[in-house]
């Protein structure tokens, strides 16, 4: 019990930062100061940079204390996989909070998909994994690097995408009457999709370089490797259809949001779909 | 040239990229009783597809990046089909001391233009170790081989897991299939005696089964299992290391049993046995694709053409207008603060 308490106080705290955030947040954009201002909101958006800060610091120390407890990274089980994720995400997302603060307000889109995967993470047993010998190999940070900022920069998209789609609902749009421009907001979701397709792309390769060292083929269409190139697959033809035909803005949100759908199932659903994806042989 | 237009169509690559999808989902978890064709049909429509939209669309062939990506997905499907038109796949099962040769490959799968020089590699195996966590985990294989070394002789080499060994292209990689064998000897009532060896089912895997049967030339079948000790503990970790285990053999010939040690002899019908010594065999997987090596570059420049393509679309668009908001936006909540 003293084992797992090691890194369950920290989790649960960068956890409870997330839910302050983005409880927050949403306050922040519906609340609105005298006279419809932005007052208000403004103030909200700097508690919820330094909650988002504290959140992913937490994590970092969970995950370390986790790393030390069990003698290896967050690599293998799905409890291991959540927690690193809670974290990457929150320290992209963060970035581009602090950086591009007109697109502050899709905060309220973002912080309660990653409070899904807290709330999952909750739910499962913190019990120590074991370490697969084909886990040694030094391809798998990069591998994993890589999925880390493809997957933030989809979870960016997807906030973007929400406040296009929200912004059809009456009662929520002054919500988002600071943000620009559906047509802005569109762009710059895509050129995060643009983005991911390049992290996506050098993902799949560093995992091929992987998987040729470890298991003796670079693709073998296994659930994860199949999923995996189906989402590859999905934002080109997002990519393309948008070049292809004019696409309404929130059509465009529903195809950003399916592309994340999609990664999301390849990381967190392929487990479950296939036990051995990733873990080597027996 | 019009023609040509109507095969660069974006329609097309649409049409193309939902086919690829669709063979994808079928290829799903590497099903062996499907066509290949559900993978090359679509994968041919793009290239097709891709070639006329390099030659025509200006969008593509006039910007270096978006040029460098699509050239660069061509070759990856070109060089992939080149690769399994000279590919080559086959398992082997090699014992402590045994040489590898050509003639010692299972199951073996080739391309029809294979063409390496196979019979250019050489290495003996040597012992090896696999550590094992609680609960019978595998963890690291580290596998002896002695290779020819640069300056002449041999050179011992430690190979497992995900370190292949790599000869002529060949890339021999350790499995979880490995046990144990025996060195026996056979001495006919006359003639010479006959030494050979025999492999026992994978180790743990078939830690219950450990028996086979030796049929000496011109001798009788010999049926026998092997008692091992090995330290293997459920419960705790362990390493397999054939040079710290114990076997001994035992021997069934009708109604005889005979218990033997390393170095011990057994009188039985026909002759005599002696059991030479425990050994310890490796399988490994064995895989050849000589275009491995261009597809990591090819991919890479594709990739790097890519992400030129954007740096110059979002740095001369989007993001300056984008960051300047976010800078006035900055300065105005400042003054808001004052």
């Amino acid at each position: 019990m003293n084992e797992l308490a090691a890194e369950l106080p920290w989790l649960w705290a960068g956890l409870a930062a997330y839910a302050l955030a983005t409880f927050t947040s949403i306050g922040g954009v519906a609340i609105q100061g005298p006279g419809g201002t932005l007052i208000h909101a403004q103030r909200s958006e700097r508690i919820v940079l330094a909650l988002l800060i504290a959140g992913v610091l937490l994590l970092g120390v969970a995950i370390a204390q986790r790393w030390i407890r069990i003698g290896h990274g967050p690599w293998i089980s799905l409890f291991e996989l959540l927690m690193s994720q809670l974290w990457s995400l929150g320290l992209v997302y963060t970035i581009s909070y602090w950086k591009l603060p007109r697109f502050r307000p899709s905060a309220v889109v973002v912080l309660p998909v990653l409070w899904v995967l807290g709330t999952w993470l909750l739910t499962l047993e913190p019990k120590a994994s074991h370490f697969p010998a084909t886990y040694y190999n030094e391809w798998k940070w990069i591998h994993v690097a890589l999925g880390k900022i493809y997957l933030a920069l989809l979870l960016i998209g997807v906030g973007l995408s929400g406040v296009m789609i929200l912004r059809r609902a009456e009662r929520v749009r002054s919500w988002f009457s600071a943000m620009p421009s559906d047509d802005v907001i569109d762009r710059l979701a895509w050129r995060m999709m643009m983005l991911a397709l390049v992290f996506d792309s050098l993902m799949l390769i560093a995992g091929a370089v992987w998987a040729q060292d470890a298991w003796g083929r670079y693709w073998q269409w296994d659930a994860l490797e199949t999923s995996a190139f189906g989402t590859w697959l999905a934002l080109g033809v997002g990519i393309h259809l948008r070049l292809t035909y004019r696409i309404p803005a929130w059509l465009s949100g529903v195809m950003i949001i399916s592309i994340f759908a999609l990664a999301f199932a390849t990381y967190f659903g392929m487990p479950y779909v296939s036990p051995a994806a990733h873990k080597g042989m027996v | 040239m019009t023609f040509l237009r109507s095969l660069a169509s974006l329609r097309l690559t649409l049409v193309g990229m939902l086919m690829l999808a669709v063979g994808a989902g079928l290829t799903y978890d590497n099903r062996l009783d499907l066509p290949v064709w559900v993978l090359v049909v679509p994968l041919a429509v793009l290239s097709v597809n891709l070639s006329a939209a390099i030659l025509t669309n200006e969008r593509i062939n006039r910007q270096f990046g978006l040029l460098t990506f699509h050239v660069g997905l061509l070759g990856i499907v070109v060089l992939t089909a080149i690769g399994r038109l000279a590919y080559f796949d086959a398992h082997t099962e090699l014992a402590e001391g045994q040489e590898f040769t050509p003639d010692v490959l299972l199951e073996i799968k080739k391309g029809p233009f294979h063409s390496g020089r196979l019979d250019q590699v050489h290495f003996v195996q040597g012992p090896y170790t696999v550590e094992y966590a609680a609960g019978m985990q595998r963890g690291l294989t580290h596998s002896q081989v002695a290779i020819a070394a640069p300056e002449g002789g041999l050179m011992t080499k430690i190979v497992g897991d995900d370190r292949p060994l790599v000869l002529e292209g060949y890339r021999f990689y350790t499995t979880f299939n490995k046990g144990f064998s025996v060195i026996l000897t056979w001495k006919p009532l006359s003639g010479p005696p006959i030494t050979g060896r025999v492999n026992l089912p994978s180790y743990p895997l078939y830690d219950y089964k450990q028996d086979n049967t030796w049929t000496p030339q011109d001798g009788p079948p010999i049926k026998f299992w092997l008692q091992l000790e090995t330290g293997l503990r459920e419960d705790a970790a362990w390493t397999l290391d054939a040079r710290n285990s114990r076997g001994v053999l035992v021997v069934t010939q009708k109604d005889q049993r005979v218990e033997l040690n390393p170095g011990d002899t057994a009188e039985i019908e026909g002759g005599s046995l002696r059991y030479e010594r425990l050994s310890s065999w490796m399988g490994y997987k064995v895989y050849y694709d000589p275009t491995l090596r261009w597809l990591f570059f090819v991919a890479i420049l594709a990739v790097v053409g890519l992400a030129m393509h954007y740096w110059r679309v979002m740095g001369s668009r989007l993001w300056p207008s984008v960051l300047q908001e976010s800078r006035d936006d900055d300065k105005s909540q400042e003054r808001g603060s004052n």
